[in-house]
């Protein structure tokens, strides 16, 4: 279908509009001045350095790293199984078991933070230790990974895994050696959605951290509240390359085109 | 049936801590206001009583709906033309520009605020633009700069389901109505449109709970000046221990929200059988 430039124009402006905030993160954090200006002063790697002499935001990254690595794994052993469960063996009740598994996804995550603060609080020992934290993100983390990998499933060749049991294959070798091949990328796929969505998160973060702990969200949002300078955007920048490495290697593995909403 | 096992683990994670504090609040949001503990003795519907009789909330709330209101709005019209052409388009940046849809979606939302602060600060980056021609100041950090941020990180969500809706349609579709004679406008208003209703409804409904229930960008946002009921409530759950209170006004919220959407829903369920 033939474009007009008038559409071409206004599409133009949209992704100007959606990617100049990123942009301009970016730019400010390899500028030499205090404050970003017109013109820029220069390039620096200033604020990089002084990223790297920052103690709570080191601490908060490797915290915010950690908490997403195993939110993004338990979330993966946890959901995978509940998508294979779905799409090969349940036949009664199918929506209401998909719209659970999703229901972390669509339910205002402020809602759910402050369900889970508390639920936390009137039933366990409160937010005083990281676990609390961990069991939102990983809850979060769920509906991805169960959509990613029920789509891989849906997927699958026909037939491959019957001919399997076919020719004499065990259930338990059909999928070891037919299905989890297959279905492999979809799981990495939710998986790693969901570290991109555990490493970002700031809804569940900032009522259920421990006292005096920070995710790189959160450190960053307390920044923000109430001063900034350049580091902060150094920070954003070291964040948002680590969450592009992580879609480049979605993409190579898997294609964008698999992340549907 | 042991293949049960397989979900049993995802089920209880949800199960327990997704429904059970889901119904947790509903019981809270009735329970009585404590000075000393997390609530006191007993039942009551005055907290119901209270958040809807206190011109304060009810004045906080109508302000969540209507940013909610505008975001969702100024989001269809922006997204519309981008859905389409990144729909249609044969062109071989396809790739580049799916991921210019997604990439704003997967940077963090405190991430997108900090750039909207850059640009949209008394001393930046717009203003010292609007500077060069002789205008300005002008103060953004305020409900302008909360709008135009909700709608910056919203957009993804309105912009993907209705591309999805059509790619879903058949091109030939449109050829076949502009062969048969139909102007391009018609076409579109008759063929096109009607047929991306499905994509719409989710989009819209996706935007106007996520930007209804957004506290970090109208916090970041607005320099203070702005509340909306879901900054109120976590205010009001970090600093003191009002949750019974916290828990009445986040229910009204989102029952608000989904009664909205069910409205919605309904408006556009005639035109969603006709797609089927």
């Amino acid at each position: 279908m033939k474009t007009g430039v008038p559409l071409a124009l206004f599409v133009a402006t949209v992704y100007v509009f959606l990617l100049l905030p990123i942009a301009i993160v970016i730019l400010m954090s390899v500028n030499a001045g205090e404050y970003l200006a017109f013109p820029p002063q220069g390039f620096s790697l200033r604020w990089y350095v002084a990223f790297f002499d920052s103690a709570p935001f080191t601490r908060a990254f490797a915290l915010s790293v950690v908490v997403a690595l195993v939110a993004a794994f338990l979330a993966s052993i946890v959901a995978a199984p509940a998508a294979i469960f779905y799409v090969r063996y349940l036949r009664v009740g199918r929506e209401q078991y998909r719209l659970t598994m999703l229901a972390p996804l669509l339910l205002p995550e402020v809602l759910t933070s402050i369900a889970l603060l508390f639920f936390f609080n009137q039933y366990f020992l409160g937010t005083t230790t990281l676990g609390p934290l961990l069991i939102g993100h990983i809850a979060i983390a769920i509906p991805f990974v169960f959509l990613t990998v029920s789509s891989a499933l849906y997927n699958l060749p026909a037939g491959v895994e019957e001919a399997a049991r076919t020719l004499g294959a065990s259930p338990w070798t059909t999928f070891r050696r037919v299905t989890f091949p297959l279905i492999k990328s979809g799981i990495m796929t939710g998986a790693m959605l969901a570290f991109i969505m555990s490493f970002d998160n700031v809804n569940i973060s900032l009522l259920l951290k421990p006292l005096g702990t920070s995710t790189l969200p959160i450190q960053l949002f307390d920044y923000l509240r109430y001063d900034f300078d350049p580091t902060a955007a150094a920070v954003s920048t070291i964040s948002v390359t680590l969450t592009l490495l992580v879609v480049v290697v979605i993409d190579r593995i898997y294609g964008l085109r698999a992340v549907r909403f | 049936m042991r293949r049960w096992l397989l979900a049993l683990p995802a089920l209880l994670m949800v199960v327990v801590f997704v429904v059970i504090p889901y119904l947790n609040i509903v019981v809270m949001s009735f329970r009585t206001p404590s000075a000393t503990a997390i609530h006191g003795p007993g039942f009551t519907i005055a907290n119901y009583a209270r958040a809807l009789t206190d011109s304060l909330y009810l004045g906080l709330l109508a302000d969540t709906l209507l940013y909610a209101l505008a975001t969702t709005s100024i989001s269809l019209v922006l997204a519309f033309p981008v859905a389409f052409h990144l729909a249609r388009t044969e062109s071989r940046w396809r790739g580049l520009l799916y991921a210019g849809v997604l990439s704003p979606l997967l940077t963090g939302v405190v991430i997108r605020c900090f750039g909207w602060i850059i640009l949209l600060a008394n001393d930046g980056l717009v203003n010292q633009g609007l500077g060069l021609f002789g205008l300005g100041p002008y103060r953004f950090i305020n409900g302008v700069g909360v709008t135009i941020a909700l709608v910056h990180v919203f957009l993804p969500f309105m912009i993907l389901p209705i591309m999805n809706a059509i790619q879903s349609v058949d091109p030939h579709l449109a050829e076949a109505a502009r062969t048969l004679g139909a102007s391009g406008r018609h076409t579109f208003f008759h063929v096109t449109l009607p047929l991306a209703v499905p994509g719409i409804q989710s989009g819209v409904v996706l935007v106007f709970v996520l930007s209804a229930s957004a506290y970090i960008i109208p916090m970041l946002l607005g320099g203070g000046r702005v509340q909306t009921l879901p900054t109120v409530v976590v205010q009001q759950l970090m600093g003191g221990l009002l949750w019974p209170f916290g828990a009445t006004l986040a229910l009204i919220l989102s029952l608000t929200a989904l009664a909205i959407i069910g409205v919605f829903a309904a408006l556009t369920r005639p035109s969603m059988q006709r797609v089927r």
